[in-house]
């Protein structure tokens, strides 16, 4: 997930970088604002947690393993301006103690996985939970959904900033995201299960300890306007995800798939294994990329749905006590 | 010799390199040559083992070739070769630089040039608590990660090793919330009024 330095041209991540100034700049303001000498151990403490979470490995297949990103989870726990503070510094330190990730592409991988990841995921659960209820069902349920629509976004993002960065000439740029989008849907499930079992296992064994939901959703009626807006933000960065393959730059489609017909003549000598297999991957007509990425889309959109049905359903009902422990 | 520099120097230093490393085009071959050289002048001024450098290049080869590869890939091997260089070139020499920063800058020296650079104190007390902590919760993962191996008699499913290690992370929560809850206790027996308060120049006069 992390931007290396030299991925991104140097005006977009001067961009990215001031919007994330400004949003965590924002943050903390809020951060003071709130009564403050309990946030400060706290937030310090969330963050070593998500940058230890990010440890344990999720196996998927044999050598390939996924981990938390850890956004959601921390604006659910801590509130989204500590949280999108936590994954700030979380960010920070990687670079500064282990060099993962690049120092100019700091600002956007904080917008990507801070910004996005608590105050739109935050945003997002919250909506949903206007559906769904304040229970224990509608917090599980709102994080699942918040997890997997948060990567997508940030997928979305990083695909129009990587456009933004190299000339068009370069690269076909739709079948860059072709590839980004059908990967990032894998990780946005991965982070979705991962992010569903954690709060549900918290919401079992200290339910009082997730109690943010309640008394951040009686907020002013601008706050709450605010928040719609930004939950409609990400679900529309998310579904921009689905609809980026199609931002096809110069080549159409039919000259794209010459392209690839033709790779026989001159490419198989260097990397053999993995281009035949590109190569026999069968062409019906030009548009079967976009339909694939739709598949993928509607399969992700439902396997997400399906799991926080079953999250939702695995919990068990909530006791008598648990809205009023919330309400405090 | 480059550990005795003042630590703005160091700072800068470093984000000269990366931008260099960063903004001068591949194609320019001797002059992202020089910037080479330098970086590696840097590791051999500041006596980092060359092995030590090689073994986390190897470590962290591997994502970015994954990265890089997937461009000219998903043009079906026919243009990106370009990009796919740049990005190996870039992402190479700004990793080797924030190495090098990173074993010259020790962390407390690093939270003191912030903090001349007027970064607001609560971030700084936010980042210097979970610095402390962030190896005490590591020490407790891995306990729980070798309590959990040994009372584990077979190979679990793919759920169950999912749902065993998402409850890893949930039930670390619970004590990374707790242990929070008890520093906030030790802090406010010790004094604790919500202002941070930073010992000056201790860490600028050290060596």
């Amino acid at each position: 997930m992390h931007i290396q330095d030299g991925v991104l041209s140097p005006v977009v991540c001067a961009a990215t970088g001031a919007i994330s100034l400004g949003a965590v700049g924002y943050s903390v303001h809020r951060l003071k604002q709130s009564v403050g000498d309990r946030t400060i151990p706290l937030t310090g403490m969330m963050a070593a947690l998500v940058f230890a979470g990010q440890m344990v490995n999720f196996p998927i297949g044999a050598p390939v393993s996924g981990h938390l990103l850890g956004g959601v989870l921390a604006a659910t726990v801590v509130g989204p301006w500590a949280g999108c503070v936590a994954m700030t510094l979380v960010l920070f330190v990687q670079w500064a103690l282990f060099s993962d990730g690049g120092l100019f592409a700091l600002g956007a991988n904080v917008l990507h996985m801070a910004v996005i990841g608590s105050w739109g995921g935050h945003a997002v659960r919250l909506f949903v939970q206007r559906f769904i209820g304040d229970s224990r069902k509608g917090i599980v349920v709102g994080s699942v959904v918040a997890a997997w629509a948060s990567v997508m976004a940030a997928a979305a993002l990083f695909c129009l900033e990587f456009r933004l960065s190299w000339p068009p000439s370069e690269i076909d740029f739709s079948k860059v995201f072709t590839l980004m989008v059908s990967f990032h849907s894998l990780i946005g499930l991965g982070e979705a299960l991962i992010t569903g079992v954690a709060i549900s296992f918290v919401l079992n064994q200290r339910p009082e300890l997730i109690s943010g939901s309640r008394r951040l959703s009686r907020g002013s009626s601008v706050e709450t306007i605010t928040r719609t807006l930004v939950a409609g933000l990400v679900i529309a960065l998310t579904i921009a995800a689905f609809l980026s393959p199609f931002a096809s730059n110069d080549a159409d489609g039919l000259e794209a798939v010459l392209a690839m017909l033709n790779i026989d003549l001159n490419f198989t000598g260097s990397v053999p294994g993995l281009l035949e297999d590109y190569d026999k991957v069968p062409v019906p007509f030009a548009a079967w990329q976009s339909i694939a990425v739709s598949f993928a889309g509607i399969g992700g959109t439902l396997a997400v749905f399906v799991l926080a049905w079953l999250l939702g359903k695995a919990l068990p009902a909530a006791p008598p006590s648990l809205s009023e422990a919330a309400g405090e | 010799m480059c550990h005795r520099w003042p630590p703005f120097a160091k700072l800068f230093a470093a984000i000269a390199m990366i931008l260099a490393a960063t903004c001068v085009p591949i194609t320019h071959g001797p002059l992202v040559g020089i910037v080479a050289c330098v970086i590696f002048f840097a590791h051999t001024l500041a006596r980092i083992p060359l092995a030590y450098v090689g073994r986390r290049l190897l470590f962290f080869w591997p994502t970015l070739f994954l990265m890089a590869i997937s461009l000219p890939l998903s043009q079906a091997g026919q243009k990106g070769w370009l990009l796919f260089v740049t990005i190996l070139v870039r992402g190479t020499l700004s990793f080797s630089t924030a190495l090098w920063l990173v074993n010259v800058m020790p962390f407390d020296q690093l939270l003191a040039t912030l903090r001349r650079l007027r970064v607001p104190d609560v971030l700084l007390a936010i980042l210097s608590l979970m610095y402390r902590f962030l190896f005490v919760l590591w020490d407790e993962l891995d306990r729980m990660r070798i309590a959990r191996s040994a009372r584990l008699f077979r190979k679990p499913s793919l759920w169950e090793t999912w749902r065993s290690a998402a409850h890893l992370v949930g039930r670390l929560l619970i004590r990374a919330l707790d242990r929070a809850d008890r520093i906030h206790g030790a802090m406010l027996s010790r004094g604790w009024d919500g202002r941070s308060r930073w010992i000056e120049q201790l860490r600028e006069d050290r060596p």
